[in-house]
């Protein structure tokens, strides 16, 4: 099921939410949120959920073995043997196909393709449990006791399908003692209603442009494609932190602080920044669990940096394009780091903020064409060899069409909420005035998007591909 | 919802109020924004970079404060105390003021802070209620609100509620069915849809230049339209109802608009003066395989008479002068089909359209023409095929109003649906035969002519003509001229129908998306003397070319 329909909205939510209430204590809420977490995943994958449920067994039991035998052999060996079967997982029902296309157009063999189709959420509870795992392997925490309480961690359905990646450690305490406060909930209602109107009223509309322009953009003007690929990294970041905010508004309405996952990462002032601020719990997770790995010996600070690019491009899609994004980030990164940060300061902030623009817009369409060939076609175009001109009169019309739609997105870039927060949280009144106006503001967005959602019998969430 | 939080007022909850704005949320904030990159020990960092742990609230719980002040006061003993310890220490006096002040300062603090926490807790009971409100309110008109079951302007039945089985649970369609019932039927669906199309959608954006021209879907395909031409479902998403079932009960409501649409409308359409311009992306050879299969035909009936029409769009009479560049030129694909066809009769209707350009020749609103449209067609197919036909004035003119099409359904364009067209067609006074077949030239029926437009929704007159699926076997006993019409088409042809019911004493009228046996063993059979391909350019260039060849296949 996905966040941005009227059906999860009115329905679904309320109801968990009416039972969230009406239960007594955390043992009872806790109930209440696993069984609608289930039939939240259920919802769309009635067989899958079986193998989620598989993962669990198998890393809840994985964790309590390296806890019993800590430091010794029974440690090692259940720590490796659950992350090969989380990857072994990953890799079979995301990955199959692929590494088999690929092999049977390099020996030109003839291995069928196997079609499975990629459970929900694979790529984002695989990765929690491989944290778990390893954080009780490093003891950094405790393994988890009951099975309950573990399954309740991977499957809680506001991060189940699209993340953020919550580390077991950041809510380890809350599973098993939290209360809500009005607050949290009021916060979390707000969140919700912020993240629902940044996925609907912004990021679907701006897909309308993103795929005018790109589905075709062999025969659009330098023009064309430069907009259309602004608008699908604006798609992409509404889309995706929307679906965040939704997620980390439920968790607080439920009594969970998670880590947040976005940081607008478009006010970045060059590559690595705009890491730090772009889907903050995949890059922290690559950090920790990957980067200094020991396996390339004394170069793992390049290796390490290298492995984790390639590993980002990789977990985005079974697709060459994914990896290529991936490694071109790492490239830029890379040099970014060669260049050295005092010395990246000195460059003149315009042409920092020239320079990473277009290596994000560029990235984004890297990321939007899973067809090579057409990729090729979009840099022809977009630097001037399409041969269709500048700009032409379709692209003016659409420009003019869609102008306050991309005013919009591009002002709702800046860390607006932040800056007004700033100012009216000097004195208590003013910042009572700001609460009560964005409780209108909450209000008012809810009620839009819900009746924008009448319009989208189908809007799926994009990063379900993941 | 607002039995969410019946314990709150207790006092754990002051320790979450200060748990929670010693978090503030603000994603600013150095701990939020951990750095992928830093040579860092990473195993130590994660658990506490991201401001994992919970922390223990500083300020202290209420529930811990109560305790302490209150024995203070009830009984005399602790002013005598007091006096006491004045004796002995009097010259202290001044630090113990300044302590006692800053007691005070501290006590007046803290009645602050609850008051301001009081205040906080109270703004946000009242953002619950509003935002909560809202939720439950939308919950009740989901759940026991009567749901809408036709939507009238996409002329559609809507999601039914899904019938249980195990296979259908396993598959994921009876758990999406549910969800998909309630989203589809919201109750007064289409006063929700008015609203987005009225009041929201043009928010996005202003109309361009003085022909206030908005662009639906792109301009610049100028290449095979196989790839480019798209039935109005695969990019609405409006098609996961229940219109087979609709199809195949042929009730009230007929077909939706998908069967009259189907591969005769681009993704992209032009809105200029309030009328929606479907955007000619060219036919790039296509036309020759168009005219290679129509000649395909002659040479299986050497005998038969055998005409082509196929009909220009109105963005060849009516783009504006400063947009013709997004189009490409109907005229010369039509020019080019012409030199392909071999013993075939190209009927020549661009050349009479344009010359009544200037009449309501086609809809603004809907991508076909208008009736009038096709009567100019058919006169000048009757002058190349040699048979009588009516003036216009013989006929009973019949106006419906408040017409919205198709154009409107795919653009969802407030410029359309604010400015609804007539609909005028043209009824024979004459008695005719009409016989109404399946698509296997089967179970014949007898009918009327025309649909009763009383059944019709505004979004869908031009299915006044009948629908698609059906083959039609028009009878004129008043025709004795023994001539036998077979014409193979696409909506278009529809109208072609009523105005040349005269000229022939037998008409078959065949879809080639809906006929399913040999067109070949069909024109024998039916003792055909004449055949007529009729149909728009997107048909005869498009995918449903295809479908005239499939059918000498079968």
């Amino acid at each position: 099921m996905v966040f941005s329909r009227l059906f999860f909205i009115y329905i679904f939510l309320p109801i968990c939410l009416l039972l969230y209430a009406l239960a007594r204590n955390v043992k009872q809420k806790n109930w209440v949120l696993i069984i609608f977490s289930l039939l939240f995943y259920a919802w769309g994958e009635p067989v899958y959920v079986f193998l989620m449920i598989i993962t669990a067994v198998i890393n809840y039991g994985a964790g309590r073995m390296i806890g019993r035998y800590q430091g010794k052999a029974g440690d090692t060996i259940a720590t490796y043997f659950a992350v090969i079967y989380d990857f072994l997982m990953l890799g079979i029902f995301k990955y199959s196909g692929f590494i088999i296309e690929n092999i049977n157009a390099l020996l030109s063999s003839d291995i069928p393709v196997p079609d499975i189709k990629l459970p929900i959420g694979i790529s984002f509870y695989t990765f929690q449990t491989v944290s778990y795992i390893i954080d009780c392997h490093w003891e950094k925490v405790a393994p988890q006791k009951s099975f309950k309480n573990f399954l309740l961690y991977l499957t809680l359905f506001p991060q189940l399908v699209a993340g953020p990646i919550v580390r077991y450690s950041t809510i380890e305490k809350e599973i098993e003692d939290r209360t809500t406060s009005i607050t949290d909930v009021s916060y979390g209602l707000n969140r919700v209603a912020l993240g629902l109107s940044k996925k609907v009223l912004i990021a679907n509309q701006l897909s309308v442009i993103a795929d005018n322009f790109l589905g075709n953009v062999e025969s659009a003007t330098v023009f064309g494609a430069w907009f259309g690929a602004i608008a699908y990294a604006m798609q992409i970041y509404f889309d995706f932190s929307g679906y965040s905010d939704i997620a980390i508004g439920l968790g607080r309405i439920f009594g969970f602080h998670f880590d947040e996952n976005f940081n607008h990462p478009f006010i970045c002032k060059d590559i690595t920044e705009f890491w730090q601020r772009w889907h903050i719990s995949l890059s922290t997770f690559f950090r920790d669990y990957l980067l200094y790995v020991p396996i390339f010996g004394k170069r793992r600070k390049y290796g390490g940096l290298f492995l984790v690019w390639l590993c980002t491009g990789i977990w985005h899609g079974a697709s060459w394009n994914f990896i290529l994004w991936g490694v071109y980030y790492g490239i830029f990164v890379f040099l970014e780091m060669i260049i050295g940060k005092k010395n990246m300061k000195k460059i003149p902030i315009v042409i920092r903020q020239i320079y990473n623009k277009i290596v994000i817009i560029v990235g984004f369409a890297i990321f939007y064409f899973e067809d090579l060939g057409k990729l090729g076609g979009f840099f022809k175009t977009a630097f001037g060899f399409g041969g269709h001109g500048l700009i032409g009169i379709q692209d003016k019309i659409s420009f003019m069409n869609n102008i306050y739609l991309v005013i919009l997105a591009v002002v709702c870039c800046f860390p607006l909420i932040e800056w007004a927060k700033k100012l009216t949280d000097k004195t208590f009144f003013t910042k009572s005035v700001a609460s009560l106006v964005t409780t209108v503001c909450s209000a008012f967005l809810l009620l839009l998007t819900s009746v924008m959602l009448v319009d989208a019998t189908t809007n799926p969430f994009l990063y379900f591909r993941f | 919802m607002s039995d969410m939080n019946k314990n709150n007022d207790t006092p754990e909850k002051s320790e979450y109020v200060g748990r929670y704005e010693k978090r503030p949320d603000n994603p600013v904030s150095a701990d939020s924004s951990p750095r992928p990159l830093k040579p860092l020990k990473p195993l130590k960092k994660a658990g506490t970079s991201s401001s994992a742990q919970p922390e223990k609230p500083r300020t202290p719980k209420p529930s811990e404060d109560a305790p302490k002040r209150k024995p203070a006061r009830p009984d005399g003993q602790a002013p005598r105390k007091a006096d006491a310890s004045n004796g002995r220490k009097k010259k202290k006096t001044a630090a113990e003021k300044e302590a006692a002040r800053q007691r005070a300062l501290k006590k007046k603090q803290e009645k602050r802070e609850r008051r301001h926490n009081k205040i906080t807790r109270g703004i946000a009971w009242v953002n619950v209620a509003a935002v909560g409100g809202l939720l439950a309110f939308g919950s009740v008109y989901m759940l026991f609100f009567k749901h809408e079951t036709i939507s009238q302007d996409e002329n559609r039945y809507l999601a039914t509620f899904p019938e249980f089985s195990a296979e259908s649970y396993f598959k994921g369609e009876y758990t999406e069915g549910i969800a998909d019932y309630y989203d589809d039927t919201v109750p007064n669906r289409d006063m929700f849809k008015k609203f987005i199309t009225q009041r929201i959608t043009p928010l996005k954006g202003r109309k361009f230049g003085d022909d206030q021209v908005e662009l639906h879907g792109i301009a610049f395909e100028k290449k095979d339209p196989q790839t480019t031409t798209a039935a109005v479902t695969t990019t609405k998403g409006t098609g996961t109802a229940v219109e087979t079932t609709a199809a195949e009960t042929t009730t009230t409501l007929p077909a939706a608009v998908e069967p009259a649409v189907d591969g005769e409308m681009a993704n992209n359409i032009l809105i200029a003066n309030n009328r929606g311009i479907m955007i000619y992306g060219g036919a790039w050879g296509n036309e020759k395989e168009y005219a290679d299969y129509v000649n395909e035909y002659k040479e299986a009936l050497p005998k038969v008479n055998v005409y082509s029409l196929v009909a220009p769009t109105a963005c060849s009479f009516y783009t504006p002068e400063n947009y013709k560049d997004l189009f490409e030129s109907e005229k010369k694909d039509l020019d080019s089909i012409k030199r392909s066809l071999k013993n075939v009769t190209a009927v020549d209707a661009y050349t009479p359209l344009l010359a009544h350009k200037n009449e309501d020749i086609y809809s603004r609103t809907d991508h076909h023409w208008q009736p009038l449209g096709a009567y100019y067609a058919a006169e000048a197919f009757a002058e190349a095929a040699g048979v009588d036909f009516d003036p216009i004035d013989k006929y009973q003119k019949v106006t419906l109003y408040g017409f919205v099409g198709t154009l409107y359904g795919y653009t969802q364009s407030s410029a359309l649906l604010d400015n609804p067209e007539k609909f005028i067609y043209y009824k024979p006074k004459n008695t005719l035969k009409v016989t109404r077949y399946d698509s296997y030239f089967q179970n014949p029926v007898e009918e009327d002519l025309f649909l009763d437009p009383k059944t019709l929704d505004t979004s869908s007159y031009y299915m006044v003509f009948g629908s698609d699926e059906k083959i039609t076997h028009v009878n004129n006993p008043s025709c004795k001229n023994g001539k036998t019409l077979v014409v193979f088409k696409d909506s278009y042809g529809n109208a072609l129908l009523p105005v040349l019911a005269n000229s022939f004493e037998n008409i078959y009228m065949c879809d080639i998306r809906y006929f399913d046996i040999n067109a070949v063993d069909f024109a024998k059979e039916v003792k055909c003397t004449d055949m007529l391909f009729a149909m728009c350019t997107y048909s005869a260039v498009g995918p449903n070319r295809d479908q005239i060849y499939n059918n000498l296949h079968y």
